[in-house]
């Protein structure tokens, strides 16, 4: 096992880590901007490195400093996190060519299924479902509005280089499709600096469902289950469950060993997120994969008693996964709601500033995921997660009403700072999250921003 | 030096509490800042007045040259602005161009905005670290080799007189 670990990011993600290292016990060497000198985890850690001013691509992107903080703590091993530079592939070589270990699956593996074309043709290779459209980017609009009128529309228009719900645009009319794809070629350059785009058919009532894999370096891997995603802000997911809701166990196994096969297949290492798209008649589809932890971890960890981070770092050590597939069982149900510092009536904008008071729910079963404190910061500087709230319950019906009542004892209090609490008690009353057969568009439906009728 | 008043405990006074309370915070951070204590020190809050006396021998020892001391590194928020010359970047620092060779600059030389004062290296990049105010180096903080944070104070600099 390894003597110290730096941790390349923040916020909550960078404490929670922090936690695991200590509870190995670990050293702790944690990185912060000048905007975050007060944080959570530099308290925490054993030594903490300042490492640029409070733009990420002077501090958290920018990978010299991040390496001279690593070389300067004397860490041996360093953990991502999860956004920064977690799936960055130069990072992990880096870290390689450094002779520090990267908590995370090898350099060429980040490059492969980082791009989603080479992804989807590698877990097409392995045998998984893909949604009808292009494996290789489309050249041109003309090339675009053929696979178009071959799969039909809506189609859905993706950067190769996009992730994180950003870089996409539905098409449902062939003559806006010169336009949109123009648009969301430039935005491919502009966020991802890569334009190229793939199409794939769209489904605009399918659900988000993702597999948590674990592969070690031994050729071993298993799956911890589904986490349903489907309720989603512009492709930002609010609320997550495991397991997901309503779906057929021979589904269930179909999935979970689909994406450990593909994984595997991939040469991957580490903790791995394998999404799909399920649709209506209950047929699946490969998305993406997400190669590093995920925010909504925390329901995995609840229904399945495993510290992911824990298997992370045991695994980045060149430990064997100490359970088989047959030895897992998940418990009862867990739900996520992601508490975002902003405000909902006015169109979700951002509300950083000071936190005046803060009180986070406790009692049974009910676990907060946050750096925030009463007295600190919600800098405009970065995302406005704020906290994560899970709850695990024996059953569905009782996870909500436990979420319910965690949501109501939640209070935050500062000038200007707004959450998105009413909003996600509300979703968790909608009739269809609450029979468990929502979709991607229930926040749609929450919003009216764009009215769908009843089905 | 003067002795400044606890707050009192009961519910009356609570205004006055808060008030000496900030009062003391404020003093505490004035009196950080200064390189000696003087004697006596007296704020006033209305129209806002700060008195400071010091002794003899302080007033000697002031208009003696500075005898140069490594300072503790202070958020950049804290110090005066262009006062000390930071590190652009966390990394090792090198006061010369390569071993053996003469520093950029030493204490007491005369430094124009722009020039090389040092170097950070950071992952084999030679990040050069320059002058951001004409002055007069008063201090060299950070030792030939050192590791430095993002910000780290590497120099103290008279910033010369507009």
């Amino acid at each position: 096992m390894f003597r110290t670990v730096l941790i390349a990011n923040r916020g909550e993600i960078a404490l929670r880590v922090a936690r695991t290292c200590r509870e190995l016990g670990l050293r702790v060497a944690a990185v912060y901007s000048t905007e975050d000198r007060d944080s959570a985890v530099v308290r925490f850690a054993d030594q903490a490195v300042c490492v640029g001013p409070g733009p990420a691509r002077h501090s958290y992107l920018y990978l010299p400093a991040i390496m001279e903080a690593a070389r300067q703590t004397g860490a041996d091993a360093v953990h991502p996190g999860y956004g920064f530079l977690s799936e960055q592939a130069d990072f992990a070589e880096a870290c390689e060519a450094a002779g520090l270990t990267f908590v995370g699956p090898p350099a060429g593996v980040i490059d492969q299924l980082g791009d989603k074309s080479t992804a989807r043709a590698a877990m097409a290779e392995a045998g998984l479902p893909l949604l009808p459209g292009t494996i290789e980017p489309v050249a041109d609009a003309e090339a675009v509005a053929k696979v178009a009128a071959d799969i039909g529309y809506p189609v859905i228009v993706k950067a190769v280089a996009g992730g994180g719900g950003r870089g996409m645009q539905v098409v449902n009319d062939p003559d806006d499709l010169p336009r949109q794809y123009r648009e969301i070629r430039s935005t491919a350059q502009s966020l991802f600096g890569d334009d190229r785009v793939y199409v794939e058919r769209y489904l605009p009532a399918a659900r988000h469902v993702e597999v948590q894999v674990l592969c070690d370096r031994h050729g071993n891997g298993l799956h911890l289950g589904q986490r349903d995603c489907s309720v989603q802000r512009r492709r930002q997911k609010i609320i997550e469950e495991s397991p997901a809701p309503g779906l057929p166990p021979e589904l269930v196994e179909q999935m979970g060993s689909a994406a450990v096969r593909g994984l595997l297949a991939a040469g991957y290492v580490g903790a791995g997120t394998v999404e799909f798209l399920v649709d209506e008649q209950q047929r699946f589809y490969f998305m993406e994969v997400n190669c590093r932890i995920q925010v909504e971890h925390p329901v995995t960890e609840m229904t399945h008693g495993i510290d992911i981070v824990r298997e992370q770092l045991r695994i980045a050590a060149g430990e064997r996964i100490a359970a088989t597939q047959e030895e897992l069982s998940a418990r009862g149900w867990a739900i996520e709601c992601r508490i975002n510092a902003e405000d909902p009536a006015r169109d979700f904008m951002p509300t950083p500033g000071m936190l005046t008071e803060l009180t986070f729910p406790g009692g049974p079963f009910v676990r907060v995921d946050t750096a925030a404190f009463a007295g600190g910061r919600i800098s405009a500087a970065y995302d406005p997660l704020l906290a994560k709230i899970a709850v695990w319950a024996p059953d569905r019906p009782q996870a909500i009403a436990r979420m319910r009542r965690a949501l109501s004892e939640l209070s935050v209090e500062g000038p200007g700072v707004s959450t998105n609490r009413d909003f996600l008690t509300t979703a968790l009353d909608h009739p269809l999250f609450v029979a468990g057969t929502h979709d991607t568009s229930l926040v749609d439906r929450l919003t009216d921003s764009q009215p769908r009728e009843e089905r | 030096m003067t002795s400044l008043l606890e707050p009192a405990q009961s519910d009356r006074s609570a205004p006055l509490a808060e008030a000496l309370d900030e009062v003391r915070r404020s003093a505490q951070s004035l009196l950080a800042d200064l390189g000696d204590r003087p004697r006596a020190l007296r704020i006033r809050a209305g129209d806002v007045v700060v008195e400071m006396e010091w002794t003899e021998q302080q007033r000697a020892v002031a208009a003696a040259p500075a005898e140069p001391r490594p300072a503790e590194p202070k958020p950049a928020e804290e110090t005066a602005k262009g006062s000390e010359i930071r590190a652009p970047i966390v990394g090792t620092f090198y006061r010369a161009a390569e071993p053996g060779a003469a520093p950029f600059v030493s204490e007491g030389d005369q430094v124009q905005r722009g020039q090389q004062v040092g170097i950070v290296e950071a992952m084999k990049l030679m990040i050069p670290v320059e002058a951001e105010a004409d002055g007069r180096i008063v201090a060299a903080i950070a030792a030939d080799g050192a590791p430095v944070e993002f910000g780290e104070p590497l120099f103290r600099i008279e910033p010369s007189a507009a």
